[in-house]
């Protein structure tokens, strides 16, 4: 899918916008800054360095893309995990990589002014801009439970989509409904994608996503004008293509079958595989194993807390508690218990089955021997 | 004592039977690797720290038992196309099997003395139905968490959408483990049904997956399908 950010040099919007290049100038930066910051723009994406010559030439002649950032029923903690971002800076990015245009949590203007100049960015780069949506739509009592500027959430969003060039969907909220919408959901909360027409969501899901795969997403888009390639369910392959069991450091003991039994044993403290203590990474894909957090310090295995799975759909709502691999239903013990308790009074039950026909056949065998013998005495007379 | 005769009919080629007990080993390896996996013992750490239960050397097994058991089915439809005798289901189009399974039934629930002769006994053949049910659902499950260490290659893309139907990967681990418990009550009813019909009613049950033949007292009601 290709989206064209068209630069616009005279007509009636006479404005001309900032590539990369000139943004990095206007702010005193050398050349050789503004190639690193383009090496680690191309690694972040997850290209390989001979699309190096591709990153510098859109970042020398395309015009710093529009964005809008959405913030809906969510806690705004994925963009707490965006500015956080250390390569590229979240600073960085948002001063001279992109033109935010809107942001509840990063602007310093408020208000009414607030909102009348999203309404002008939407006008003015109607079908250029990339709307970056955190949070989930609130649908139960026409998305009251959720307002923003006065309107339900879900207007502003259904609004805004239209013009947007590509919309990428920050975190579990905005990509699955989030917490809010685990069982019973009284608010209706929901994934945006239903809201925003037949446009592709790029799926970014995570609580929150990991900072450098935000940026790496925006970047994508914003520099090459096209969406990221996508799995089945709309994430960009290059950083959700793996489970974090198959890329964890964990992993080889795992495969040694050594396994922290309780949080506080040996295992556990020799940083053996949390698996018993129902960790997801087996099902849930993400790049914690590879990327990891804060600057490749750690992420939740290497801190010794099982994966809970939080870039999954429906991981809220997965069946077992997260420190369980298998569901409990209340008083009773996991299946296993259940199961083998279910195969005892099956033999239970057989033996007794057993016995009542040993019974029911010797009763009809008697029947038939006395048959048998009023035929013979029949006969015999 | 009369002399009873007896008549042989042979039901079951070659091809089902290997089935049959490949099947058989096959569930018994994958059960207990698979509940291994799930719940992989205490080792209860000693140094130097080292397990003898190697999760991957398991894992490994129990894949080669999955491939093997569904490569096997292979043998199961050969039989089916060049022999009468093997029937992959129950016929449910026709009206007289249910009226047979209610039979049978109400024999093995004490309420009939006997049921009638059949080749292929109708409720058995409706709970061998209701074991390919859980056969498929363990397949399709155990192949979308297989298949899905690398969801774009062509097994991830061919039952990934397993994953999507269930409500998450963590649900057809879920699934996986609670059919395999339902496989195996199937089991011991199974086997004791069948070792009920081979001494008690002289159905040669038992005898006929290693023969193929079943020697049967009375003629069968469903003798003139194997013609």
């Amino acid at each position: 899918m290709f989206i064209s950010f068209v630069t616009i040099k005279g007509g009636k919007n006479v404005e001309k916008r900032e590539t990369m290049w000139e943004a990095y100038l206007r702010r005193g930066f050398s050349r050789r800054t503004f190639l690193k910051g383009c090496v680690a723009l191309t690694s972040l994406m997850g290209l390989s360095t001979d699309m190096l010559d591709k990153v510098v030439e859109a970042a020398e002649t395309k015009p710093l893309p529009v964005v809008i950032w959405m913030h809906g029923h969510e806690c705004t903690g994925c963009d707490e995990s965006f500015i956080r971002s250390a390569s590229p800076l979240a600073s960085d990015l948002v001063l001279t990589n992109i033109a935010l245009e809107y942001d509840h949590l990063l602007s310093a203007a408020c208000g009414e002014p607030f909102e009348q100049h999203l309404e002008e960015t939407v006008k003015k780069y109607y079908g250029q801009y990339i709307l970056a949506v955190e949070g989930a739509v609130s649908t139960t009592n026409n998305g009251t439970y959720c307002m923003s500027g006065g309107k339900p959430f879900v207007d502003n969003l259904q609004h805004v989509a239209k013009g947007a060039a590509a919309i990428i969907a920050y975190g579990s909220c905005a990509a699955y409904g989030g917490i809010q919408a685990a069982k019973p959901n009284p608010t209706g909360s929901a994934g945006i994608s239903h809201y925003v027409g037949t446009k592709q969501v790029i799926n970014v899901p995570g609580c929150p996503p990991i900072p450098e795969v935000m940026t790496g997403v925006v970047m994508h888009v914003a520099l090459f004008g096209k969406l990221p390639t996508l799995d089945s369910d709309g994430r960009p392959r290059q950083f959700y293509g793996n489970r974090i069991h198959d890329t964890c450091y964990r992993r080889p003991f795992f495969d040694a079958g050594m396994f922290a039994d309780h949080f506080d044993d040996a295992g556990a403290k020799a940083g053996w595989c949390l698996y018993k203590l129902g960790c997801r990474g087996p099902e849930t894909y993400n790049s914690c194993g590879n990327l990891r957090w804060w600057q490749g310090m750690s992420y939740p295995i290497q801190s010794g807390a099982p994966c809970i799975g939080c870039a999954n759909a429906n991981f809220w709502d997965s069946g077992a508690c997260f420190s369980e691999r298998l569901p409990k239903y209340g008083p009773l013990p996991d299946v296993d218990i259940i199961g083998a308790g279910l195969a005892a009074a099956s033999v239970v039950g057989v033996a007794a089955h057993g016995a009542l026909s040993v019974v029911q056949r010797h009763e009809r065998d008697k029947a038939e021997a006395k048959e048998n013998e009023g035929k013979e005495q029949v006969a015999g007379k | 004592m009369k002399a009873v005769q007896r008549k042989m009919f042979y039901l079951f080629s070659p091809f089902l039977r290997i089935f049959h007990w490949i099947m058989v080993d096959a569930i018994i390896v994958m059960f207990v690797t698979g509940i291994l996996i799930a719940k992989p013992p205490e080792i209860n750490a000693l140094e130097p720290a080292q397990s003898m239960l190697l999760v991957n050397i398991i894992r490994q097994i129990h894949f080669l038992a999955a491939f093997g058991f569904c490569a096997s089915f292979v043998f199961r439809v050969y039989g089916f196309i060049i022999n009468k005798g093997d029937r992959l289901f129950p016929r449910f189009w026709e009206g007289h099997f249910y009226s047979e399974t209610v039979d049978v039934a109400l024999h093995y629930m004490f309420l009939r003395k006997a049921h009638k002769s059949y080749l292929r006994n109708p409720l058995a053949r409706m709970s061998y139905f209701g074991l390919y049910v859980l056969v498929l659902i363990e397949v399709l499950t155990g192949f979308a968490m297989y298949n899905m260490s690398e969801p774009n290659a062509i097994g991830g893309l061919m039952f990934g959408w397993v994953n999507t139907v269930l409500g998450g990967e963590m649900m057809t681990h879920i699934v996986h483990h609670f059919t395999a418990w339902a496989i195996v009550l199937f089991a011991s009813g199974h086997l004791y049904m069948v070792t009920r019909a081979e001494f008690m009613e002289g159905e040669s049950e038992v005898s006929s997956m290693f023969s193929g033949s079943k020697i049967l007292a009375h003629d069968p009601l469903d003798a003139k399908e194997l013609e």
